[in-house]
């Protein structure tokens, strides 16, 4: 049975993960009260909430992987575990009164607009449904996760664990394991598998650029001094940002500066993998930022204890006691742990979006998503997306950018709650120049140099990532251009800005 | 002739198979007989020790592949050829060539090979290592096995030879491809690509290397007994499978191995004089001033599972 709650909300938030919660914080403080947030989980978080694999961590600084207008003084380290994340999401919910606006266990099915109310309708799995002037879609991009399909994988009889739903109960003592993936997560994970398990065998497929991480406790007296006097934090922070700022002139462009990364991960691996050829093995050949860079000081040495191998051979199918590999062999295993990544939803959100005149955003994202600086798809008005197409970074905290985010929406929100429009959606002219823009931008960029990574599509084109400096991001968030966008008011349907 | 690689990598990828797949327990091991058993094991350590090597290149090759899908097919026949090493291991094993823990030891010139590869080989053109490993494979499939095969009985060799032959004519398909695409590139380009290799220390090395190993092997062969007729065919087969490439012609490296190839299974060639000369120096040449054993070569195993 469906329930319809008869209440148009002003604005409706999908996801109560970092984006969605900093989205209801920024809204209230716009005065934009009257907000509902429609939650799957029965707990805030999102994807950290999920993510409690052991060693999981940040591999941004706590004090640059958080709000700005959320302050901790008190991460107890320079890169916090996740379950210090996960708190401090919790205390944020707490700390703004946002958790009253909570749905928890609303999973969206649908999202679909009315264009003649200006009314956008969210079903959830439950058969419930929420109306709402404006949506914010702040469901993340790493949110969702499957096993891989890898051959033989339904005929495996061990025990089978994802990174990103870990299993807190399988005891790892004196098991054999198996570890699918090289990435960001596997060299957390394995570092902590190989101090409880008998054998470790890591399956690699491509090895990654790692860079040493100086993880450090944050001294008592520094979280003094930030509690204090926050001041110091915000110039530590700003120290920070600078600092990942001028990375990009390494990651984001292949400069002379990309060989100096590389440098130094070479460096890094001469110093602590011994054996040539162990070396050779773990040595990637690909431009440094192509893909994800990964920040271990605990990754190679895990990989040369006596009780954890590499393993380099393609594996050729799963059978029901292990991996077979194309050198022949049968590895026997009593668990395999899948550090395979996230399903990232590059052609749009896992459930259809239904915008003016029936359109459907997986149709039109298929061939590669577009949007108008990441925020607003044409045809589809009064939705705002946090994390949307073209909005990652390779070198900076994706926080910063989710703020920029937050700012873009806030702005847009309030002009059609102000204006009392029916909708407000992003010109197709303007959304066209500036797609064309970015992916001529793209081109130069090292993550268009070649290797295969999950910020393309399967064709090779690239709706993940922002081609500049986080600088540059801001500044165009910061810039709403209401003359962008057409706008029609709501009680006479008449258009307010005129079209190009 | 052309080959379309993406069909080809699924291809790899259906046909995979494990040391699991064979019962090494089967009746047929009885069938070696004793004055054979001596020859036969030193010749299947040589053997399984070239596979090995022969995975090492498609390793180097790995690294110099045009694109990602060449080079994903060449990941694979590096494990394939592991993989062939590691069942050739276990077919010695199963014949009683092996003591517990015990691995063939390697004779000085794959030592020596297997320094150069582990030195030089990362660095060679694709043009030099894409015409010697076909060369080396079609020795391998075109004489070696088939006469493995004529002189043993033991059924189990014949269903694991089956398998390495499979394998082996997919790396062929592949080799001759990847060669006539080599053969398409500018005259320009050859010719700088073939001056630079042959000027290059390694190279000049890697000949010393390549010499005397496979005058060791032709002359294991000819002791058990193989007909010289049989390693003339297998060149004759590089040679035809080469010739019907449409550029494989134009690639230098190619006519030299085929002139190559020619001298060395004719047995009354002078050639002879110095590749055994060669060998002879090889047998002398002081043991500690050989490298340690690399990592890679302590990967093979008779064991289906670990």
């Amino acid at each position: 049975m469906i329930m319809v709650n008869t209440h148009t909300y002003a604005t409706l938030i999908v996801g109560a993960g970092f984006s969605g919660l900093g989205a209801a914080i920024k809204l209230a403080q716009a005065d934009i009260e009257d907000i509902v947030i429609l939650e799957r989980s029965d707990r805030v978080g999102g994807t950290w909430r999920d993510t409690s694999y052991p060693g999981a961590s940040c591999d941004i600084p706590s004090l640059l992987y958080s709000f700005s207008f959320v302050k901790n003084p008190t991460w107890s380290r320079t890169y916090s575990p996740a379950d210090e994340i996960r708190s401090h999401i919790e205390e944020m919910a707490t700390r703004f009164d946002i958790r009253r606006r909570i749905r928890f266990g609303q999973e969206v099915t649908g999202l679909s607009f009315d264009g003649s109310a200006g009314v956008w309708t969210a079903t959830t799995a439950v058969g419930r449904r929420f109306r709402a002037r404006t949506v914010v879609l702040a469901s993340g991009p790493l949110a969702d996760s499957s096993f891989p399909k890898i051959r033989g994988i339904a005929s495996y009889r061990g025990h089978k664990i994802h990174s990103a739903r870990w299993d807190p109960d399988y005891d790892f003592a004196g098991k054999r394991v198996a570890v699918i993936g090289t990435g960001a997560s596997a060299i957390q994970i394995i570092p902590e598998l190989v101090k409880q398990a008998r054998f470790v065998k890591v399956f690699q497929r491509t090895p990654g650029w790692v860079l040493p991480r100086w993880d450090i406790a944050t001294p008592p007296a520094v979280q003094t001094v930030f509690t204090k006097a926050p001041a110091v934090q915000q110039l530590a922070r700003q120290a920070l940002f600078w600092g990942h700022e001028a990375s990009a002139t390494a990651l984001v462009w292949n400069t002379p500066l990309t060989s100096l990364v590389a440098r130094l991960g070479r460096l890094h691996l001469h110093w602590q993998v011994k054996d040539p050829w162990l070396r050779r093995q773990l040595t990637p050949d690909f431009t440094p930022g192509c893909k994800r860079m990964l920040v271990s000081s605990d990754y190679y040495p895990a990989l040369q204890r006596d009780n954890c191998k590499l393993i380099y051979w393609p594996i050729a199918t799963l059978s029901p006691v292990g991996i077979r590999t194309s050198d022949g062999i049968e590895h026997h295993l009593d668990c395999i742990v899948f550090a395979t990544g996230y399903d990232v939803h590059l052609t749009g959100p896992p459930f259809p979006v239904t915008g003016l005149g029936g359109r459907l955003l997986n149709n039109e994202w298929a061939g590669g998503a577009k949007a108008y600086k990441s925020a607003s798809v044409h045809g589809y008005p009064n939705l705002f997306f946090t994390t949307g197409p073209n909005s990652g970074p390779g070198h900076n905290s994706l926080l910063v950018y989710i703020e920029g985010q937050l700012d873009y929406l806030v702005r847009g929100i309030t002009a059609i709650l102000d204006n009392d429009l029916r909708y407000l959606d992003v010109r197709d002219d303007v959304q066209r120049r500036y797609n064309a823009r970015i992916q001529q931008r793209l081109t130069k960029t090292t993550w268009m140099s070649g290797c295969s990574s999950w910020y393309l599509t399967r064709e090779g084109f690239n709706a993940a990532m922002y081609p500049g400096f986080a600088t540059q991001y801001l500044r165009q968030m910061r810039d709403f251009r209401f003359a962008d966008y057409h706008a029609v008011a709501r009680a006479a349907g008449v258009r307010v800005s005129s079209s190009a | 002739m052309s080959i379309e690689m993406e069909a080809m990598l699924v291809k790899i990828k259906d046909r995979q198979w494990a040391l699991a797949d064979i019962d090494w327990t089967a009746p047929g091991a009885e069938t070696i007989d004793g004055e054979f058993r001596p020859k036969l094991k030193a010749f299947m350590a040589d053997l399984c020790w070239i596979e090995n090597i022969g995975a090492r290149g498609f390793s180097a090759l790995a690294k110099k592949a045009p694109d990602s899908t060449l080079a994903e097919i060449y990941r694979y026949f590096h494990a394939e050829e592991q993989r062939h090493a590691n069942a050739e291991l276990a077919l010695m094993k199963r014949w009683g060539m092996l003591g517990d823990g015990e691995m063939p030891e390697p004779n000085v010139n794959i030592r020596m090979a297997m320094q150069w590869l582990d030195t030089y080989a990362d660095g060679m053109s694709l043009s030099i290592l894409g015409t010697v490993i076909p060369m080396l494979e079609v020795a391998l499939d075109g004489a070696l096995l088939k006469f493995l095969l004529d002189e043993v009985d033991d059924p189990v060799c014949h269903q694991v030879f089956e398998k390495i032959n499979n394998d082996e004519s997919r790396h062929l398909a592949v080799d001759f491809e990847v060669l006539n695409m080599i053969g398409h590139a500018k005259a320009r380009r050859l010719a700088i690509d073939f001056v630079g290799s042959v000027a290059s220390p390694g190279l000049i090395i890697g000949a010393l290397m390549y010499l005397p190993l496979l005058n060791r092997v032709r002359n294991e062969l000819d002791d058990m007994g193989m007909e010289p007729e049989r390693l003339y065919n297998a060149v004759k087969r590089f040679k035809q499978l080469g010739d019907r490439g449409e550029h494989t012609w134009r690639v230098p490296t190619y006519q030299i191995l085929k002139r190559h190839a020619a001298m060395v299974v004719n047995p009354r060639h002078p050639y002879h004089l110095l590749a055994n000369s060669m060998v002879w120096l090889s047998d002398r040449y002081p043991r500690p001033l050989l490298r340690p054993v690399p990592s890679w070569f302590k990967e093979l195993t008779h064991e289906p599972a670990a």
